[in-house]
């Protein structure tokens, strides 16, 4: 199966969807209250710091945890491939005539594909981690990292219980499965030769492993079976416990929103264990490097190794929550599933999945061990993206003309005139449209499209002559491409504004794209392009007190993108870090400016939080707006959650798109709002088209135009 | 909140039940309640069996700490018996000297240290009854260990 029909197979899951919007909803409630009081900031930046080193200071921990643990007679193998860990395993069993091996859950036994390596020997792995069982029995993998079996219905659990018991199951009962669970797991610890678990931390300076569980089955596994092998991947390793405490402070809080597990277990080898001759307990450690360790040592990916499988990158990611981890990732999922695959498993096996992360960047904002998820997904993209090669038609889309300034903006223009066949006005807003687009899919038939504005923003600046207003403060504004051909009013509500309030206000003399689109989709050689004919055409920071944006994605390219563009050209990279240091969402200048207004009429309004303003400017205008209009503003749920747009993300994956979208739109009906604020021209076209197509008569304005139609300046 | 009401809030979070008690009236509850596996020692009080895989009805163990940050209690296990007991008894009960109680996470830190640095550790933290959220997220409990836990926090110890 393709990419594109696997992800409608899970569109179409009926399941699926209500279980991870359930628990999407249910998630951000626990975990903001799992972390109450607590500066989730400084924990995670203690954990980066914690898990921030390099293959020498790894080793010297494994060094240490190995002559801690050998001196007392446990076994230390170091496997250099999942292979070898494989045999390495089976061996043990072998030796002690064990058919049978009790597991508690492990990714690192997924990552290596330790049951089939067994199975095919003849022996017999049992998962013990009921979600793992229900999976184990149903011969599939786990769709999540923390709650592998999320994609299960309980009718669908009863079956297959029914299926291995024999015995009747009754379809709405979980208490009775998991009693089920309970009678024929405990047999199995009790049969079994060999116990196997993870570990979430390895203590270097007691040989002491940290297991984190609520089921209490890594206990029992530990304890029960004579021998304990313990699988664990070497980015596991921490100094000491007060850095294990740390990590375990954090992990449940971010993977199920519980502020700890019902159990953590620190065991060190060599228990008592009265089913051995001697009394104690054999142990054997198997540290896996899989090309981990090569991975310490790479400036960005070394990143990757910080992860502590929370699988919270999922759990707030808005591509998952539509298609699961049995697309979205492969043997580990979520954000980390993408990157880790392409690390791990080459990234043949990344290439098409690496596309479906949408930039939101929650991520990168959510994970508990501080890493910048997104940005390693932005530039793994980037490599197959060169290696494997992008769409063509994007590409040349990208290389002849948006990579083109003058070709771009003539194309355009030609068609701003031509489109009047198949534009139209809204009935329901009088906003021009395009009626239907020829031969336009199915799936992408979700929203509608705007028209291209009849002039371009730069056009009508300089023809209607705002830049003849001079000023001793002045701005410099960026359009970039929406505003430039699709929304230019929402740019000249703002000159108009600044100018009223005393600001000059100057735009590049010639519009350029700010290159996210082509680094959106890998293709970095046009990226590079476009952002050079942005940078050259940006005045210089002297002389301005703001480099302004409309919309935050452009605002978020100048300030990080355009730095990793332009590492090779000092004289560039000194004028976008300079420039990026300057860029200013207009809402923060209102404020920063003590800017005053007072609102006009009494509409109900509410506010989409773009993500490029939360997390690539770190600002939302959420509390400008309701302190503005007091009363009539109506918070909306889950605000800063994406509205499905990234840009051409929306036309590769529309049906991931619609489904982001028909999520923040019924949060939108639900708020009662009259009219919906954002300050993104991209999420506005998203957005508004979706309420256009459905006729839902909300309003949807950019901050500027809000400003310009609903609230009046007070004039100092 | 200071520790103990901390303490209770997240133990009860978890479901426990939580008493508060003076030694003399948890040594009355000791000649009214009969367990299984009873490891308290500073009452002296040992009751030693090994559990199987039909598991036990019930076990009395004394905590080493408690952590008022998470509900935690902190048992070391190294015992093989007291360890099968924590893992296999139907209900869990747990005697807490209210002296062992301490603010955070890493105030146990050194006690692990030094349980686990020799042959053979483990350190127990036990929140709650055996738990899982496996099937369609619905919380359920005692799927592989106890279905229940009870702590007796006593205030003059």
């Amino acid at each position: 199966m393709n990419i594109q029909d696997k992800i409608q197979e899970k569109i179409n899951d009926e399941v699926l969807y209500k279980n991870l919007k359930g628990f999407a909803t249910a998630y951000k409630a626990s975990k903001i209250n799992a972390y109450k009081g607590l500066d989730f900031e400084a924990l995670r930046t203690r954990v980066h710091d914690i898990k921030d080193r390099d293959l020498n200071k790894v080793m010297q921990q494994f060094n240490l945890f190995k002559a801690n643990v050998e001196k007392h007679g446990c076994k230390v193998f170091q496997a250099k491939t999942g292979g070898d860990a494989c045999k390495y395993i089976a061996d043990v069993m072998k030796k002690h005539n064990a058919k049978f091996m009790v597991k508690s859950k492990s990714m690192t036994s997924e990552e290596i594909l330790l049951n089939h390596y067994l199975e095919k020997e003849g022996l017999q792995p049992i998962e013990t981690d009921l979600g793992e069982w229900i999976l184990q029995l149903a011969n599939e993998h786990p769709s999540h990292m923390v709650m592998p079996a999320i994609h299960k219905t309980r009718q669908q659990v009863a079956k297959i219980f029914s299926d291995y018991t024999g015995e009747a199951v009754d379809p709405e009962d979980i208490k009775a499965m998991v009693e089920i669970a309970r009678r024929f797991l405990r047999e199995s610890y009790f049969k079994a030769g060999v116990g196997m678990t993870g570990a979430n931390v390895a203590v270097a300076s007691t040989g002491t492993i940290g297991l984190v569980t609520n089921e209490g089955n890594a206990r029992l596994s530990s304890t029960v079976p004579p021998v304990h092998i313990v699988l664990v991947g070497y980015e596991k390793l921490c100094d000491d416990f007060n850095q294990a405490l740390d990590i375990v402070r954090v992990l449940p809080k971010s993977a199920t929103g519980q502020t700890i597990t019902s159990y953590t277990t620190w065991i060190k080898g060599r228990v008592p264990s009265h089913k051995n001759e001697d009394g104690v307990k054999e142990t054997h450690y198997v540290f896996l490097d899989n090309g981990r360790l090569a991975f310490f040592e790479h400036p960005k990916f070394k990143e990757a190794l910080k992860c502590v499988r929370c699988g919270s990158c999922a759990n707030i990611c808005p591509a998952y929550e539509m298609v699961g981890g049995h697309v979205y990732g492969d043997r580990y999922i979520g954000s980390i599933g993408l990157i880790l695959t392409a690390l791990y498993q080459g990234d043949e096996a990344a290439k098409d999945i690496l596309k479906m992360c949408i930039g939101c960047r929650a991520c990168s904002f959510n994970c508990p061990s501080g890493i910048d998820l997104q940005a390693l997904i932005s530039d793994l993209k980037l490599v197959v993206g060169k290696k494997y090669g992008i769409n063509p038609i994007k590409k040349k889309v990208f290389k002849s003309l948006v990579a083109k300034p003058d070709r771009m903006k003539a194309v355009l223009s030609l068609g701003a005139n031509f489109q009047f066949p198949l534009t139209k006005t809204n009935p329901l807003n009088q906003e021009k449209i395009i009626g239907t687009i020829p031969m336009l899919p199915k799936e992408m038939d979700f929203r509608k499209f705007p028209a291209l504005a009849s002039k371009t923003f730069s056009r009508r600046f300089y023809k209607d002559g705002y830049d003849q207003f001079s000023s001793e403060r002045k701005v410099f504004f960026y359009p970039g491409c929406a505003i430039e051909y699709f929304y230019p009013e929402m740019g000249l509500a703002m000159v108009k504004l600044l100018q009223k309030s005393g600001f000059q206000v100057d735009i590049p003399k010639k519009a350029a794209c700010c290159g996210i689109p082509a680094i959106a989709s890998g293709d970095p050689e046009n990226a590079k392009s476009m952002i050079y004919n942005t940078l050259d055409n940006l005045q210089g920071p002297k002389d301005y007190e703001a480099l302004l944006v409309l919309c935050p994605t452009c605002g978020g390219a100048i300030k990080h993108e355009f730095l990793d563009f332009t590492k090779e050209d000092p004289n560039r990279y000194k004028k976008a870090a300079q420039l990026g240091d300057m860029v200013t969402p207009i809402g923060k200048f209102l404020e920063k400016n003590n800017i005053r207004f007072k609102v006009k009429g009494n509409k109900k309004v509410t506010y989409h939080t773009p993500c490029h303003d939360s997390r690539s400017l770190d600002y939302s205008a959420e509390a400008f707006l309701s302190k503005l209009i007091g009363k009539q503003f109506i918070p909306l749920t889950d605000s800063n959650v994406c509205c499905g747009f990234g840009g051409t993300y929306s036309l590769d994956f529309a049906t991931i798109s619609n489904g982001i979208l028909t999520k923040k739109i019924e949060n939108i009906e639900a708020s009662k709002a009259e009219i919906l604020v954002t300050d993104c021209p991209g999420c506005v076209m998203q957005i508004n088209g979706g309420l256009m197509h459905k006729n839902v008569p909300v309003k949807v304005l950019h901050l500027t135009e809000f400003i310009e139609k609903y609230v009046e300046l007070i004039e100092k | 909140m200071n520790n103990l009401e901390f303490f209770l809030d997240k133990s009860a979070l978890v479901g426990n039940e939580n008493q508060i008690l003076s030694s003399e009236e948890f040594k009355n509850l000791l000649q009214k309640e009969s367990f299984e596996y009873i490891n308290v020692p500073s009452f002296n009080q040992l009751k030693d069996i090994q559990a199987g895989e039909a598991g036990i009805k019930n076990a009395l163990i004394e905590v080493d700490y408690a952590i008022a940050e998470t509900g935690t209690v902190v048992i070391d296990s190294i015992n093989e018996n007291k360890r099968l007991a924590t893992c296999l008894a139907e209900k869990l009960f747990v005697v807490m000297p209210i002296s062992k109680l301490v603010a955070s996470l890493n105030d146990v830190a050194d006690f692990i240290e030094e349980r686990t640095s020799d042959m053979g550790g483990y350190v127990a933290f036990i929140t709650g009854a055996s738990r899982t959220a496996d099937i369609e997220r619905v919380l359920t409990v005692g799927v592989h260990g106890p279905k229940e836990m009870a702590v007796y926090i006593l205030n003059d110890l």
